[in-house]
């Protein structure tokens, strides 16, 4: 039977990397997984509310997973971000009864109420699990593609809350990456954040993190960074934009999706994987891509 | 960082004197979501050597456990609480099981009620209340690659529930 899904987008994508969500879409397509919008959704409140005020921040997040609920769909999300901040609150309202019942209090005005029975995916975890499915669709080959892949810290942690994948050594990802024939090399700071959500506070020390973390990707011979969210997207795509070392050489790296990654090996067309709208130059790796 | 910044005013321990340890302190933060084993903390600082910006603060996330142990409510001025990334590297190490990550989230929120943060967060909190998310959708990109509308928000629905829990009044004194 094929899957389906309210696809919860959140801010950061359709503000700043449609190319997401585009690509996301062309590979649900292909392999029938069926997006339904989500109608109401506000923002996820994300680590930035619960940074302010952690009741609202579950407010914010319970009404989200209280309005799938009222429709009686399942949940999936293509960013860390929302996924972390949706299944954070998930699970505190799961196990907490106090907070359950207040949050429910909150909400009861809305007409709406969490009970849990709508679930909080990552898009990628959905792609695991038809990796079979996948493999079959490789039409194009990515030899010599080679992925620093960069799995975001929400998705793996804390492993309690986000139950993916091992949180020390992932695999889940890399084997779905592998199966269009490119080769997700092993970095040094792979597991390290990104640094993005210190965007808001101090941008220096934002750009500190990312410069080693490029350093790292580098030195491991990569010849692309590739993720499965817009945060960290945002450090990769953005910040790397003329980001050099001190020896002043530079440190940026084509930086792709999951899905557009997984898109051109299933031979969809570059348009509708959005690959116009990525920042950094993807031309030492076009050839590769077939695009 | 310039004189205006009312975060990460605590630069060293060197020469610094604390008030009396205060037990009350310990108890709040420990009845903070996640802070509950705060007290189980023996000071292994694993947390601090897989921490991102261990080698960019002035007081690194171990230090951090000691004050809150400690009673030391000088820990809300350390950079430590905003430039913590929320990786949850420690807390997903911590041989104790102490949810460190998700008690500096408290801690934040403690620091927010006595107006210690980056102005950031302030920004944020008005975009969250008045249109319901921090950013807007890029239309023309959108409609280059076919995508349909953002599904609308009712952001009377949001803000009633803003309204409720109180997001921004939060500051102490007001």
């Amino acid at each position: 039977m094929a899957q389906s899904y309210e696809v919860f987008l959140g801010c950061a994508i359709p503000s700043r990397f449609n190319n997401y969500e585009s690509s996301m879409r062309a590979v649900a397509k292909e392999l029938g997984i069926e997006l339904i919008d989500f109608e109401g959704a506000s923002c996820c409140g994300t680590v930035v509310l619960k940074s302010i005020d952690e009741t609202s921040w579950l407010s914010m997040s319970g009404r989200n997973i209280a309005l799938a609920e009222s429709r009686g769909h399942q949940i999936v999300t293509p960013c860390n971000g929302c996924f972390g901040s949706l299944k954070d609150v998930y699970h505190v309202l799961h196990e907490n009864e106090s907070q359950r019942k207040r949050v429910n209090d909150i909400l009861k005005p809305l007409g709406l109420k969490y009970t849990g029975a709508s679930k909080v995916r990552h898009f990628v975890e959905v792609l695991y699990d038809v990796r079979e499915q996948i493999a079959e669709k490789i039409t194009h080959p990515l030899d010599g593609l080679k992925i620093a892949y960069h799995p975001g810290c929400h998705i793996l942690r804390p492993s309690e809350v986000a139950g993916f994948d091992d949180p020390e050594l992932p695999h889940k990802i890399d084997e779905l990456l592998e199966l269009t024939g490119a080769k997700s090399v092993p970095w040094g700071l792979k597991l390290r954040c990104c640094g993005s959500p210190l965007l808001i506070a101090s941008e220096k020390t934002a750009l500190q993190i990312l410069k080693e973390k490029m350093i790292s990707a580098h030195e491991a011979g990569a010849n692309c960074v590739v993720t499965n969210c817009p945060a960290c997207h945002t450090q990769f795509d953005i910040q790397a934009l003329g980001l050099k070392d001190d020896s002043g050489q530079s440190l940026e790296l084509p930086a792709l999706f999951v899905t557009q990654v997984l898109g051109a090996a299933m031979g969809i067309d570059g348009t509708k994987l959005g690959v116009e709208l990525n920042r950094v130059s993807l031309d030492p790796i076009r050839g590769l891509l077939g695009l | 960082m310039t004189m205006s910044e009312s975060w990460g005013t605590l630069k060293s321990f060197e020469g610094r004197k604390f008030e009396a340890l205060d037990k009350e302190f310990t108890q709040e933060v420990s009845a903070l979501l996640g802070g509950q084993d705060l007290t189980a903390c023996f000071q292994c600082a694993k947390c601090s050597a897989g921490c991102p910006v261990s080698d960019k603060v002035n007081v690194q996330v171990h230090q951090l456990m000691r004050m809150l142990l400690f009673g030391l409510k000088e820990v809300l001025d350390t950079d430590m609480v905003w430039l913590c990334t929320t990786c949850y590297t420690c807390q997903e190490r911590c041989p104790q099981g102490i949810d460190i990550t998700d008690i500096i989230f408290g801690l934040k929120n403690m620091a927010f009620k006595k107006r210690i943060t980056p102005p950031g967060y302030i920004a944020a909190r008005k975009s969250l209340y008045d249109v319901g998310r921090l950013y807007e959708a890029t239309e023309w990109e959108r409609d280059d690659l076919g995508l349909d509308p953002v599904p609308a928000l009712d952001t009377t629905q949001t803000r009633k529930m803003l309204d409720k829990t109180g997001l921004m009044k939060l500051e102490e004194g007001e």
